[in-house]
C-alpha cells in the first residue's frame, strides 16, 4: 500500500471531497500550573471524518490529552477553533463522550447497568427508563459483560471496568467517541484483547472515534488514520494512514516500516531536544 | 567452586540452559479437601459480637464482684445489679421513658436543623469561591468551640427552654458536617467530575448526582461526628439547666438523681446515654454504611 507514504500536503487535497464531522482549526491550548503558563498545543489543525478511527499519537508532553479535553469542551482554545458538525464547541456535552484511562471513571455507587442508564437518561438520550434499560443491556452484551449487569464496579477487574466505560460511551451514540489512553493502565494481554474487541465493535457500527495513545504499535493497530504530534508544545508532525494495519500484520514488513518511520519522527525530536539541552548546559 | 575469588573478579553465576518442554494434556487437578470447616468453637469466636459481648460481661462481672465482695458504700458506687434494677423500674414503672423521648425529640430537631443549615452552606460553597472561603473560615473558627461554652449565651438569647438546646445542638452538628462534606467534595476525583459534566449535569443536579454520592464516605463520617457531638452536648446542656416547663430529659434525670443522692439512678441514666449512643452508632449508622458506601466498595 502506497497510501502510507503520502505526505501531509497530499492528504489535504485528497480528503477535501467529504465534509469532516470534527474540525480542529489552528488550535493553541494553554493551561496554568502554580508557576507556569504552559502551551500544550500550538496551532494544531486536523479534520476527523465520519467512521474515522483517528489516533492522536505522540510522546508525553505533546498535548494529546489536552487536545482531547479541548475537543470534549473542558478547555477553551486561546487561538483557533474546534467545530463539531460546523458548530463551535463551547461546553462539555453528551455528543462527545469521553472514555478515560482511569478505572474510577465509573460511578462506584451505580451497578454496571445503572452506569449506562444514568448516562443515557442524564445525557438526554432517552427519558424512558425501560428504553434506557434495553439499550444498556444491548451494549453490555456487545462488550461481553452479560451476567455482570447488576455488579458494582469495585467487583470488576480493570479490563472489565474499561469495557463498561466503552459500553457506556458507545450507548450514547455520540458524534465522536473520545478515548484518552483507555487501555494504558491494563496489562499487556488484556490490552491486546481490548484492542481486538474495540475493532470488532467498530466493524459493527463504524462509529467515529478519536483515540489518544503514546504507543506506536497501538496507534497502528487501532487507528485508521494517525496524527503524529511533536512535544513541547504539541505540533502536527505528520498525518498518516493506517487503515490496512491491524493485529494480523503486526509482524509484517509494512507494519514495521511505518512503525520505524513514526519512531524516527519522534526520535529525531528527542535528539534535537537533547542537543539543545546540552547547549544550554554548556553555557 | 573456586576457593580464591577476589572481589573484583567474583564469579558471576552462569546461565543454566535446560531442556524446553510443553504439556499437551493437563491432568485433572486433584481437589479433595480444599476447604475444611473450622470447629464450632472457632466459628463462634470469630463472630465480632460474641467477642465484644464477652468483654462487656467481664467488665460487668468485675464491677459486681468488687462492689458486693468488698462491701462498697452504695451511695458512692452501687452494684451493677442494683443499678440495673433501678433502670428497669425507672423505665417500666417510672417516667424515664418520657424523659428519654423528650431528649430524643430535641436531639432530632437540633440535628436535622444542623444538617439542613450545613446543606445550605455547602451548596453556597460549591457555587461560589466566596462561599467556599466562608466555610473554610467559619469551620476553622467554630469547630474547636465546645457547644457547651455557648450555653450561657444561648440562655441569654433564647431563655431556659428547648430553643436554647436546639441552638447549641445546631452549633455542634453544623460545623462538623459542613467541614467533612466540604473536604469530601474537594476530594472527588477529577475524572468523576468530568464524567458528570460530560453527561450534561450542572448546578444542583451535578451536586446531587455526582458530588454527594462520591463524597458520601466523608459526609457520613461528618454526620457520625456531628451526632456524637450533639448527643454529648445535649446531655451536658440538660445537666446544666435541664427542666424546662416542667419536663426534662435524660440529662435532667441524671442531675435529679444525683441531687436526691440516688447514685443507682445516676448509673441507670448513664446506662441509657451509653445504650442510645451505641445503638445509633452501631445500628443506625452501620446500617446506612453497609447499604451504601460499603456495598459500593468505597469504604470497608
Amino acid at each position: 500500500m502506497d497510501a502510507k507514504t503520502e505526505t501531509v500536503a497530499d492528504n489535504k487535497s485528497a480528503t477535501d471531497t467529504a465534509k469532516p464531522i470534527l474540525e480542529v482549526d489552528g488550535v493553541t491550548l494553554q493551561y496554568k500550573t502554580k508557576e507556569h503558563l504552559i502551551t500544550a498545543t500550538y496551532r494544531v489543525s486536523f479534520d476527523v471524518h465520519r467512521a474515522d478511527r483517528f489516533v492522536l499519537l505522540g510522546p508525553s508532553g505533546c498535548g494529546k490529552s489536552t487536545l482531547l479535553k479541548g475537543i470534549a469542551g473542558y478547555m477553551k482554545p486561546v487561538e483557533g477553533a474546534i467545530r463539531l458538525k460546523g458548530r463551535e464547541i463551547s461546553d462539555p456535552g453528551p455528543d462527545r463522550v469521553m472514555v478515560f484511562q482511569e478505572f474510577d471513571q465509573l460511578l462506584p455507587w451505580k451497578t454496571v447497568k445503572q452506569n449506562i442508564t444514568f448516562a443515557l437518561q442524564n445525557g438526554g438520550k432517552t427519558s424512558s427508563a425501560a428504553e434506557a434499560n434495553d439499550i444498556a443491556m444491548e451494549y453490555i452484551q456487545k462488550v461481553k459483560l452479560s451476567g455482570f449487569e447488576d455488579t458494582f464496579p469495585h467487583m470488576l477487574s480493570g479490563g472489565m471496568k474499561q469495557r463498561v466505560a466503552i459500553a457506556r460511551g458507545m450507548a450514547m451514540e455520540p458524534d465522536v467517541l473520545l478515548m484518552d489512553e483507555p487501555f494504558a493502565a491494563l496489562d499487556a494481554l488484556t490490552r491486546l484483547q481490548m484492542q481486538k474487541e474495540l475493532l470488532q465493535l467498530w466493524e459493527d457500527t463504524h462509529f467515529t472515534v478519536l483515540f489518544v495513545t503514546h504507543s506506536i504499535e497501538e496507534a497502528l493497530i487501532v487507528g485508521s488514520r494517525i496524527l503524529v504530534l511533536s512535544p513541547h508544545p504539541g505540533q502536527v508532525k505528520a498525518e498518516l494512514n493506517a487503515h490496512t494495519l491491524n493485529h494480523e500484520n503486526v509482524g509484517s514488513k509494512v507494519f514495521a516500516r511505518v512503525q520505524q518511520r513514526i519512531h524516527d519522527m519522534l526520535f529525531a525530536d528527542r535528539i534535537l531536544e537533547d542537543e539543545i539541552l546540552g547547549e544550554e548546559l554548556d553555557k | 567452586m573456586s576457593t580464591n575469588v577476589t572481589k573484583r573478579d567474583a564469579e558471576l553465576p552462569d546461565l543454566v540452559i535446560r531442556r524446553e518442554f510443553e504439556v499437551s494434556d493437563l491432568e485433572q487437578a486433584q481437589t479433595g479437601e480444599v476447604a475444611i470447616k473450622l470447629s464450632w468453637m472457632e466459628r463462634i469466636w470469630n463472630v465480632d459480637a460474641v467477642r465484644k459481648l464477652v468483654i462487656l460481661l467481664s467488665l460487668v462481672a468485675v464491677w459486681q464482684v468488687y462492689t458486693v465482695g468488698f462491701d462498697v458504700e452504695p451511695l458512692m458506687l452501687p452494684s451493677f445489679s442494683d443499678s440495673f434494677v433501678t433502670l428497669y423500674n425507672a423505665l417500666f414503672h417510672g417516667d424515664l421513658i418520657y424523659k428519654i423521648w423528650f431528649s430524643i425529640k430535641v436531639l432530632i430537631v437540633g440535628y436535622s436543623a444542623g444538617l439542613f443549615l450545613a446543606a445550605v452552606l455547602i451548596l453556597w460553597a460549591t457555587a461560589s469561591r466566596f462561599g467556599s472561603d466562608f466555610i473554610a473560615m467559619a469551620t476553622a473558627m467554630f469547630n474547636p468551640l465546645p457547644a457547651i461554652a455557648l450555653l450561657p449565651l444561648a440562655m441569654l438569647w433564647f431563655g431556659l427552654g428547648t430553643a436554647s438546646l436546639v441552638f447549641v445542638l445546631i452549633h455542634s452538628v453544623l460545623w462538623a458536617v459542613a467541614l467533612s462534606t466540604h473536604s469530601g467534595f474537594e476530594g472527588v476525583s477529577q475524572t468523576l467530575r468530568m464524567i458528570g459534566r460530560n453527561y450534561g449535569l450542572h448546578g444542583f443536579g451535578y451536586v446531587w448526582k455526582i458530588l454527594v454520592p462520591a463524597a458520601l464516605p466523608s459526609i457520613l463520617a461528618g454526620m457520625k461526628i456531628g451526632w456524637a457531638f450533639a448527643w454529648r452536648t445535649l446531655i451536658g446542656a440538660e445537666l446544666v439547666f435541664g427542666a424546662s416547663s416542667g419536663s426534662g430529659g435524660l440529662g435532667w434525670y441524671i442531675f435529679e438523681s444525683s441531687q436526691n443522692i440516688e447514685t443507682d439512678g445516676v448509673f441507670a441514666g448513664l446506662f441509657m446515654v451509653i445504650l442510645i449512643g451505641f445503638v445509633v452508632e452501631n445500628v443506625v449508622f452501620r446500617n446506612v454504611e453497609t447499604r451504601t458506601v460499603i456495598r459500593w466498595g468505597m469504604q470497608r
